[in-house]
């Protein structure tokens, strides 16, 4: 229902301006002091609002003289990471819940949706030690079933210890980020406004499940795709717990972290603000201008309906 | 185009504890427009997901032909299926959506775009090709998908309900295309519907099905004329036919408070059926009071209460001219008596 009365539309607008005001402010203030040199703002002994000339001169401190450049393609990497796998494993999972009948689907769908419940920081601990050594789990069965045993008993072959370490690499920091039961949700919703019958006509013309999935419901789900991937790319963006503790490297942390460590922890020195303040903006520009070009795809995603 | 005979032997279906059909032998004759005629939830879109292998059987046999299918993938039945919501793929131009099975049975490119044709211009579309389905009438979706069905050139065509989307003129003019697509084709047809007139008018033989039993199998005519139970009494014509509880004496049957009706010999208690159309008025002697009347131009109908007790639809004659009456006399001509047995409901 949309309402005419000009009342209604002053209190709205009044409404609106002071949110983006709220929402603004910091960003402005960011953007001002990363206009300042150091000497100024330690100077002004604080943040000023006063917009000077060094704008500039701080991204290139950024560029040359930190490692952000190398941590923003290290952050664009995992996020891509994140956002692929996160859409991937959750429409597989969806289609398989939706089309496929089975007396256990509503557990399934209950379990996964539980998971919710279940964040990595509450388990990031061992999450730590199986990406440490992504086969632990499999030395753990081989000597929980006596395999190592059997084996140094009739063949005489000691079945050595299995290594796989992924700390510091892009999977390795993903991976781990990289499941999402809400997709499952939006896109279970999205499927059940599709027609019943699409699933059967594909059957009649041939087409087995892989095939009904990769040339029929791919294409039609395109819009809650995209408008998913780009929440779960930002969301891997900004993510800080996990990335942190997995990557030990400058090289191999994202831009948040590297962002985060710029920060001197010095107590004899003024942090150099400007140059944070800077670094915050430059590692925001990819995410912001994803939502900025993508925006009306979110919103259509967001809608949940064919067309 | 070659056609093939559907035999069901024995089928049953149920889903958990809910028998939806409990044992149906039947067989389509090869060519023929078989409908599937029944309220809603009598199990005739089951029976056709079965023989499309959309759905499996619970037990029996499903022949087509000589080959047995009820374990073979519906692409392998030689089944093309037109559904009730259409089911195109929003996605894909007429053109696709009609050579999709085409591309997945690995037709190349050249002869899959000339079949696509031929189907499109059978069903009149061949200006149509690449639109896509939101940009169709609810008719030429319905077309769409009778040329998706029909470009494999299958022995054997399905219709789960296809009309029931569309307005009654579109309905109409569908049904003449229907008819006259299948003299073309000649594949063996199986049509399910609940509307009793896309039954009479399209079908060689209908299949009354009736919580998953069949009640009647036989020709539109012979449905009409000769309904073998009263559920096919009381299912077929507008207003379906008049159903009557009556006693036999010998001589009369007659109502419970001992009105006569008709001279027959049958004694005991049947059910009388009659249809609207066939009671004579005015000259009769069986009395009855008009509850109801419906002027429809061409005739009347009425609704009218025998001696305070069951209620009668009665038709005139077209032409007839009955205003203003509020008794009606009756009479039941003897030839057009239907008799029921009155505890099976199965005809006499």
């Amino acid at each position: 229902m949309i309402e005419k009365a000009t009342g209604i539309d002053r209190t709205a607008t009044v409404i609106l301006l002071l949110g983006m005001a709220f929402v603004l402010a910091p960003l402005v203030i960011a953007f001002v002091t990363a206009t300042q040199s150091y000497q100024q703002f330690v100077q002004a002994g604080g943040i000023r609002f006063r917009i000077s000339g060094h704008f500039l001169d701080n991204i290139r401190l950024i560029i040359t003289e930190t490692q952000l450049p190398r941590q923003l393609w290290n952050s664009f990497v995992i996020s891509l990471l994140v956002a692929a796998i996160k859409c991937a494993f959750a429409f597989t999972a969806t289609f398989a819940l939706v089309f496929f009948e089975n007396r256990m689907n509503r557990v399934i769908f209950a379990v996964t949706i539980a998971t919710v419940m279940l964040p990595l920081e509450l388990v990031v601990i061992t999450t730590y030690q199986i990406v440490a050594n992504v086969l632990m789990p499999v030395n753990w069965i081989v000597k929980a079933t006596g395999i190592d045993w059997l084996a140094d008993r009739i063949a005489g072959v000691r079945v050595p210890e299995l290594r796989l370490n992924l700390l510091d690499t892009y999977i390795g920091i993903a991976a781990p980020i990289a499941t999402s039961c809400t997709s499952v949700f939006i896109y279970r919703q999205f499927f059940l406004t599709l027609p019943r019958d699409l699933p059967r006509a594909a059957a009649m013309d041939g087409a087995g499940p892989l095939r009904f999935m990769v040339d029929i419901l791919l294409p039609l789900s395109w819009t809650p795709l995209i408008a998913t991937f780009m929440f779960w790319f930002i969301g891997g963006w900004t993510s800080y717990l996990w990335p942190l503790i997995a990557a030990s490297t400058p090289d191999a942390q994202p831009a948040v972290v590297g962002l985060a460590k710029l920060a001197t922890t010095d107590p004899e020195r003024i942090p150099e603000v400007p140059m944070l303040m800077t670094g915050a903006l430059f590692v925001s520009i990819i995410p912001v201008t994803l939502i900025a070009v993508m925006q009306r795809q979110i919103v259509r995603g967001m809608n949940l309906s064919e067309k | 185009m070659t056609a093939n005979a559907i035999r069901l032997d024995c089928v049953k279906k149920s889903f958990g504890m809910t028998e939806v059909i409990p044992e149906l032998t039947a067989e389509f004759a090869a060519s023929e427009f078989t409908v599937i005629l029944g309220p809603s939830g009598c199990g005739k879109s089951t029976l056709l997901n079965m023989i499309a292998g959309l759905e499996r059987v619970s037990g029996g046999r499903i022949f087509i032909g000589e080959k047995e299918v009820q374990d073979v993938e519906p692409k392998d039945r030689g089944c093309a299926m037109v559904f009730q919501n259409y089911a195109l793929y929003p996605h894909m131009s007429v053109a696709g959506n009609i050579g999709y099975s085409l591309k997945v049975a690995r037709v190349p490119r050249p002869d899959r775009e000339r079949r696509v044709r031929v189907a499109a211009e059978f069903v009149g579309l061949s200006g149509f090709l690449e639109r896509r389905p939101s940009e169709l009438s609810g008719g030429q979706r319905q077309r769409v998908a009778i040329a998706r069905a029909i470009v494999r050139e299958p022995q054997v065509l399905l219709f789960d309900e296809p009309l029931s989307n569309l307005d009654a003129q579109l309905r109409h003019d569908m049904r003449m295309e229907l008819s006259e697509l299948h003299m073309r084709i000649g594949a063996t047809t199986v049509f399910v519907t609940h509307d009793q007139v896309e039954a009479m008018t399209l079908a060689d033989r209908v299949l009354i099905l009736n919580n998953g039993r069949v009640e009647q199998f036989a020709s539109p005519h012979e449905i009409y004329h000769r309904p073998a139970t009263t559920f096919v009494a009381g299912f077929i014509g507008t207003p379906a036919m008049n159903l009557i509880k009556v006693i036999g004496d010998g001589r009369h049957l007659r109502l419970a408070d001992g009105t006569e009706i008709a001279p027959h010999g049958r004694t005991g208690p049947v059910v009388l059926g009659i249809r609207p159309e066939k009671i004579g008025i005015g000259e009769g002697v069986i009395a009855s009071e008009v509850i109801y009347r419906e002027d429809l131009g061409s005739h009347t109908s009425f609704v009218v209460r025998l001696n305070g007790e069951q209620e009668v639809n009665v038709a005139t004659p077209i032409g007839t001219e009955l205003a203003g009456l509020d008794q009606l006399y009756l009479t039941f001509p003897e030839k057009d008596l239907h008799l029921f047995d009155s505890a099976n409901g199965q005809r006499l």
